[in-house]
């Protein structure tokens, strides 16, 4: 009964001797029995990717091994350009036909890669499914959820009924959790929200049982209490089809708590593969050590710097010759310089591998991340010893209300409803500190910046900068003061920069918008070079010429420039790889404690806010709900939805997710344009449902005001705060 | 749908009939049929001129405001669209060129569409392909050659073939020259006239479309759900037929309904090379004989068809797409 087996894996033998010792450990299966129980799904051997691009061949992935048993999860973790995406891609041979795949991938011992894309549709979808990153694109925007459902299941059974198809395509619907799945079936995509399509793709990945689930990054695009509900969705979709996951992802939050087995990828190898546990508290490879180390934890208060990994991803045209990560690891020897290291077994461990010459020495000395990396220290505060209220205000905000018109499509655009980005937001900075605003996609953090960087009066309460009320009334000499004082970090560096202007133009231009003398722009230039740690005699090239976190010193250079007081960020350090991102937080709260410019700070990623802020602003729907001491906040949330959102925040520490009870929100965030009469959080509310029909009444129909928390330097707007 | 096409309806007929007004008070002010007499050596005399220019009611000496007012009763009374300069009718003068004209234009846009679309589906799909890469140059060269030199070589070529056959298969001038009765000669009589226009203006539509349609099927073939209808088990041609085409058609299918009124008006030189009375050369000929009411009538012709086309893009582009139905 030897019915898989259509090719034999020729390339075994040969491939073999070229990796012996990963043979050993990964590859000691060659032979595959399909009675045997044991036996692997998915084999992964020496598999090696390249694409010829202009600049010359990008070898994306150089040797990657796996085996994959039904029910384990797998997962695969790496930066951008690691080759994480193209392993996937490789396995379901969706790559473009210019890369060359070389090695072995066998699905049931059966060879993926001589098969023509005739023979692989036949198992994409049935043995092997897949779930993308982006929802918002990965289904056809013109067909019904219903007909690409029923696609899915008709592809690969075309004798179903389509009774039988409807019924199948309901109940997958349910199990992934969409409400009234029978209507839904004739919605359309853009009539879902991203988590909700991201539920749909799901259900068609699961649809005809597979053996594999790929997920490349599924819940990167979505936001956390999203992202909660989405991992929840997987696993029970994994444990109702018992198929294998291989979960792609460069979040360490997310992959401690789904992950049996991790490998580690860095310039298209596996650098270190192991049990969760293995990884995340004996990590062997330096790298390994170092993304663990860079990452700022949620559950714990800031207790030092954070580590970055120094100098920036290793170009795939050009690869050094030796180990690729040697000219970021602290304790590369001339020996990692000269060829690359063999991923071998760890010794003293069970079923770690890994690829570094020392280590055997990081094992018996038992070295961890402090003793590898030199944690840096911090620049004292100018403001140190000073206490928040004896310091200057520099922004107050007051009842801060922004709404947008919502009008009809029709000739007269006439309005038909108002959106409420931002609701009453009151808040105030001090210099020398950061405030963070956080909240999902829509909550009005990065309206709230946009309306106090506007300098224009606002459409109701309040802005004072430094005193000075902002109205309609200024002069235009104290509007480009003020502007001087205030200035803005964008999130995303690579659009924020023009390509066409050498760094010294980008740099020079808000100084010439203050009339300074050219002596004093090019001192200027030179000291603000300096303070970013970027060299001072490249300003005259072009952002292209800078990698993604050398593009943000330059972008934080630029609002340097004018010596402003404050500065906005809007999502700083969102769009940089793990390992830049430390050092980008790292250089800011240099920045602020030499400088004491006060920081307003927008992000969703609670681990970066926690880590920089020392008050946080939870904003839900345009509402602040929670403010307060940062430390105070994350320990003991007040409101509801603080406790959800931190509960939904995954940490990197798979002991703690084991463990750790989430709180899943139900639902989704309701539109802006909803008209609520009550708590606007009062739809999703775990509290509300222990509560008395009397105090529910409460929630449904009185909104709550953020109002002082029992003395304390805290607020909070819920009406049953105290029962949380 | 109904209520949203009547509402556009409406919308439409303001335009137009704004659109159509401030072209008659252009054309007015730009116009002067009174230099047709006075160019002429002797010029007839002045009182003559008058009264000939007070019948096609273009007489510049009567106020602008009674001149349209009487423009206006006439069309919404009548259906009288005015006199040319000499004295005839304009409305049936361009009745009878419309329908030369759809029949000039009407095969050479359907080849047009259904080829240019077809090899830019064709192409794209083999994107980079020796086929592509030929096709590209073929579609290069036609876009660089004006109508003017691409309809003589025609021509050209034609006459060669009847010399060489020695009866003559295509006719180069005209649409139609059979006098009898019997349907099938007269059909092969129009074959035998309209098949050269029908190639030089087939030749830039198919080019056109090809090219646009191409970009836009190679677009939506990189997008992501065509990668997921791929996952799903949909083979590479499936995945394009099915999910990336259907999208890559909604701006092919805007572009087809807005070239109505170009197709009308713009076949000047095909019209000119083979000698067919059509509306484009009425156009001109309008134009420089300072026919105020022919030049308005036309661009109120051209404007029905801008606006049909425009409704007929909305509706095709919310039936394709259900983002647009549905909001």
């Amino acid at each position: 009964m030897n019915m898989f087996r259509k090719t034999k894996p020729a390339a075994d033998a040969a491939q073999t001797p070229a990796v012996p010792a990963a043979s050993e450990t990964l590859a000691s299966k060659s032979t595959y029995d399909p009675n045997d129980k044991s036996a692997p799904v998915l084999e992964v051997k020496d598999l090696r990717v390249s694409f010829a691009s202009e600049a010359g061949t990008v070898r994306a992935v150089r040797g990657m091994n796996f085996q994959l048993h039904r029910g384990e999860t797998l997962g695969i973790i790496g930066e951008s350009g690691s080759g994480k995406s193209v392993t996937s891609m490789s396995i379901m041979g969706l790559l473009d036909s210019n890369a060359k795949v070389e090695g072995s991938i066998t699905y049931h011992g059966e060879e993926l890669l001589t098969k023509t894309d005739a023979e692989m549709s036949k198992i994409r979808g049935k043995g092997i499914a897949m779930v993308f990153q982006d929802p918002l694109s990965a289904l056809t925007p013109v067909f019904s959820i219903g007909e690409q459902m029923a696609e899915a299941l008709t592809i690969h059974n075309p004798k179903m009924s389509a009774e039988d198809v409807r019924k199948r395509s309901i109940e997958l619907l349910t199990l992934v959790g969409i409400p009234n799945a029978e209507e839904r079936l004739k919605s359309y995509p853009h009539q879902f929200s991203g988590g909700m399509r991201q539920r749909v793709v799901i259900a068609m990945a699961i649809a005809n049982d597979p053996d594999v689930i790929i997920a490349d990054e599924p819940t990167t695009a979505l936001d956390v209490t999203i992202q909660a509900q989405v991992l929840d969705v997987l696993k029970k979709a994994q444990q109702e089809t018992g198929a294998a996951l291989i979960f792609i992802t460069h979040d360490l939050g997310v992959i401690a708590g789904i992950a049996d087995e991790i490998i580690i990828m860095y310039a298209g190898r596996p650098v270190e593969k192991g049990s969760v546990d293995d990884i995340f508290y004996r990590p062997v490879m330096p790298y390994t050590m170092g993304l663990l180390g860079a990452v700022p934890r949620p559950d714990k208060s800031k207790s030092s710097r954070l580590v970055p990994i120094p100098g920036s991803p290793t170009n795939l045209v050009n690869l050094p010759k030796g180990c690729p990560f040697a000219p970021r690891c602290p304790m590369a020897e001339d020996k990692c310089r000269t060829a690359e290291p063999d991923l071998l077994p760890v010794v003293g461990r069970d079923g770690q591998v890994a690829a570094c010459y020392r280590s055997g020495e990081i094992v018996a000395k038992n070295l961890t991340f402090r003793d590898v990396y030199q944690v840096g220290e911090g620049i004292k505060s100018k403001f140190d010893g000073v206490p928040r209220e004896d310091r200057a205000v520099v922004l107050d905000v007051k009842d801060l209300k922004k709404t947008f018109p919502l009008t009809s499509g029709g000739f007269l655009r006439r309005k038909i409803g108002v959106v409420k980005a931002v609701d009453d937001v009151t808040l105030d900075v001090r210099e020398g500190e950061t405030v963070a605003l956080v909240g999902e996609s829509g909550s009005g953090k990065s309206t709230t910046l946009l309306e106090i960087m506007d300098l224009k009066k606002p459409e109701s309460g309040s802005i004072t900068l430094f005193g000075q009320k902002v109205g309609e009334k200024m002069s235009r000499q104290t509007k480009r003061d003020l502007h001087s004082h205030v200035q803005y970090v964008f999130q995303d560096p690579m659009s924020s920069l023009d390509p066409r202007l050498p760094v010294y133009d980008i740099l020079a231009e808000p100084l010439k918008v203050l009339h300074k003398s050219k002596a004093e722009i090019n001192t200027r230039i030179d000291e603000l070079m300096k303070l970013v740690e970027l060299n001072p005699d490249q300003v005259d090239r072009f952002p292209t010429q800078f990698s993604g976190g050398q593009r943000q010193r330059i972008a934080i250079a630029r609002a340097l420039a004018v010596n402003p007081q404050l500065i906005l960020l809007d999502e700083p350090v969102s769009a940089l790889d793990v390992s830049i991102q430390a050092g980008v937080i790292n250089l800011l709260e240099d920045l602020q404690n030499k400088l004491g410019v006060a920081y307003l700070f927008v992000a969703h990623n609670l681990s970066v806010i926690r880590h920089i802020s020392s008050r946080v602003a939870v904003m839900y729907l345009g509402r602040i709900v929670e403010l307060g001491p940062t430390d105070d906040i994350f320990d003991h949330p007040l409101h509801p939805y603080t406790e959800a959102l931190l509960s939904a925040m995954p940490a990197p520490d798979p002991q703690y997710e084991r463990t750790h009870n989430r709180i899943v929100l139900q639902g989704e965030l309701p539109s802006p344009t909803e008209k609520i009469e009550g708590c606007p959080f009062a739809s999703r509310c775990p509290l509300r449902l222990t509560l008395s029909e009397e105090q529910r009444r409460m929630c449904d129909t009185q909104p709550p005001k953020l109002h002082q928390w029992s003395g304390e330097d805290r607020q909070v707007a819920c009406h049953f705060a105290a029962m949380a | 749908m109904l209520k949203y096409i009547v509402k556009r309806i409406v919308n439409y007929v303001v335009m137009l009939f704004v659109a159509v007004s401030m072209t008659y008070f252009l054309a007015s002010a730009f116009m002067d049929p009174r230099s047709n007499y006075m160019d002429r050596h002797p010029h007839p005399p002045i009182a003559s001129i008058n009264h000939s220019l007070d019948l096609a009611n273009i007489n510049d000496q009567t106020p602008i405001l009674v001149r349209y007012f009487r423009w206006l009763k006439a069309i919404f009374t009548r259906w009288d669209w005015g006199l040319a300069p000499d004295q005839s009718p304009v409305g049936p003068a361009i009745a009878s060129r419309i329908w030369t004209s759809v029949e000039l234009v009407t095969l050479a846009t359907i080849i047009g569409i259904v080829a240019g679309v077809s090899i830019g589906v064709y192409t794209a799909i083999r994107q980079y392909k020796w086929q592509d890469r030929t096709l590209n140059i073929i579609a290069t060269f036609f876009l660089v050659i004006p109508p003017a030199v691409l309809g003589l070589f025609v021509v050209l070529i034609a006459i060669a073939i009847n010399n060489g056959v020695g009866t003559r298969i295509f006719y180069v001038t005209g649409l139609s020259s059979y006098q009898g009765s019997n349907p099938f000669l007269w059909l092969l009589d129009f074959l035998q006239h309209i098949i050269l226009p029908t190639i030089v203006m087939a030749i830039p539509g198919t080019v056109s479309y090809h090219l646009t349609q191409r970009t836009y099927l190679l677009d939506s073939m990189n997008s992501d759900y065509v990668r997921t209808a791929r996952a799903k088990g949909l083979t590479l041609n499936q995945a394009i037929r099915k999910h990336a085409l259907r999208t890559s058609l909604i701006p092919t299918t805007v572009n087809i309904a807005f070239s109505i009124t170009g197709v009308f008006t713009g076949a000047v030189i095909t019209e000119t090379v083979f000698a067919v009375n059509g509306l484009g050369r009425y156009f001109v000929t309008a134009i420089n004989g300072n026919d105020i009411n022919g030049s308005v009538c036309i661009a109120a012709f051209g404007g029905v068809c801008t606006l049909t086309g425009a409704l007929l893009a909305d509706i095709l582009a919310a039936w394709l797409d259900p983002r647009i139905r549905l909001s």
